[in-house]
């Protein structure tokens, strides 16, 4: 059972990241550590705007990549729930700080 | 390299004035043994140029209006920097160490309005072009240093890298490492960045954009926790990366890795 929360989400704040050939870059200022996403991983990170929850992002996954419904939103929340244990996706309307590296 | 001279002993205060990767600063300094001793740590980068960028060694911060643009405090407390858009206050600076690392982490922040960044890295010159070599301590940047000609290093610890019209630079930095003596004020265009592993072979791999920025970006020198300052710093280094050649360099302690090196 998925543990990422049925609320819409937002990229960590803190954080900076930009695209480098097919990939996404991302880097938090607390950690000092680069995290990189594949083709599909890219296409969700971009649509990560604040609203929209998990499922209208696997809904936008499924469409593009014309996967099955529920494979898409297995794959959305998987992959939402590695970018929250890595603290680069938070809750919609949280702040957060850096710090130095 | 131009004739370059330092400016010493004006009745407003006493200054010193340099250039680092062709960015003009401008030393006030009122103590006169930290003027000494920072005269003769930066003589070899000692140049006058037009509109430097003042720095202030002041015992405490003077607020002179407004916010700082960036703040530095050591953890201990024994130094700290408020940066504004043209100048910078040093604070409780006193020796020339301590004025040596807030140097460096005042060009870190300047330089991103400039396209450029320091990296851990020996630089050396060969055939005119920059040959920089990254990793961190015992990585190899000292030893790969002593096996180049002399007069061909530009620094065997911290390289300054800028993009100057449409090419990549790489510059010497006065930063000492294991040489022991500032670094070459002069600069070469990149001929490509070697990510450093001592082997019992010469071997060298090409490395695609991301794998070059995860091999430089933990030796990168940046120390703002700003998000925008992260963001731009991140443009920079993901511009360089798409267009200097990146390697991974698995070195034997001798000369020979230069024949291992692409031309």
């Amino acid at each position: 059972m998925s543990t990422i929360s049925n609320g819409p989400w937002q990229k960590n704040p803190a954080l900076a990241w930009r695209e480098i050939d097919d990939e996404t870059v991302i880097i938090s200022p607390t950690e000092n550590v680069m995290h990189e996403l594949n083709e599909t991983g890219s296409f969700l990170w971009k649509k990560i705007d604040g609203c929209r929850t998990a499922a209208q992002l696997a809904a936008l996954l499924a469409a593009e990549y014309e996967v099955t419904p529920g494979a898409a939103l297995a794959d959305t929340e998987a992959l939402l729930q590695q970018l929250v244990s890595s603290k680069l996706l938070v809750p919609a309307g949280t702040a957060t700080s850096g710090a130095p590296r | 390299m131009s004739a370059s001279h330092a400016t010493l002993g004006r009745s407003s205060g006493q200054q010193f004035e340099l250039s680092i990767g062709r960015i003009p600063l401008r030393l006030h300094v009122s103590d006169a043994r930290m003027l000494s001793e920072a005269s003769e740590r930066y003589q070899a980068f000692a140049s006058s140029q037009e509109e430097p960028f003042a720095i202030h060694l002041k015992n405490s911060f003077s607020a002179n209006g407004g916010s700082p643009e960036f703040a530095y405090d050591f953890e201990a407390q024994t130094a700290a920097l408020r940066a504004f858009s043209a100048e910078s206050q040093f604070i409780g600076a006193k020796n020339a160490y301590a004025l040596d690392s807030l140097l460096r982490i005042l060009l870190s922040w300047v330089l991103l309005r400039h396209t450029g960044f320091l990296l851990h890295a020996a630089t050396v010159v060969r055939n005119g072009r920059a040959y920089v070599f990254t990793g961190s301590s015992g990585a190899g940047k000292s030893t790969v240093a002593s096996l180049s000609p002399p007069g061909s290093v530009l620094t065997d610890e911290i390289s300054l890298l800028r993009r100057e019209n449409g090419e990549w630079r790489a510059y010497g930095t006065p930063f000492w490492g294991e040489f022991r003596a500032a670094g070459s004020n002069s600069s070469a265009p990149v001929a490509g960045i070697f990510g450093l592993r001592q082997a019992g072979e010469n071997r060298v791999e090409a490395l695609g954009p991301v794998g070059l920025l995860r091999n430089i970006l933990p030796n990168v020198l940046f120390f703002s926790g700003e998000a925008a300052a992260n963001q731009r710093l991140l443009e920079i280094l993901g511009q360089a990366v798409k267009e200097i050649s990146g390697y991974h360099l698995a070195f034997r302690k001798d000369k020979t890795f230069w024949e291992a090196l692409p031309s």
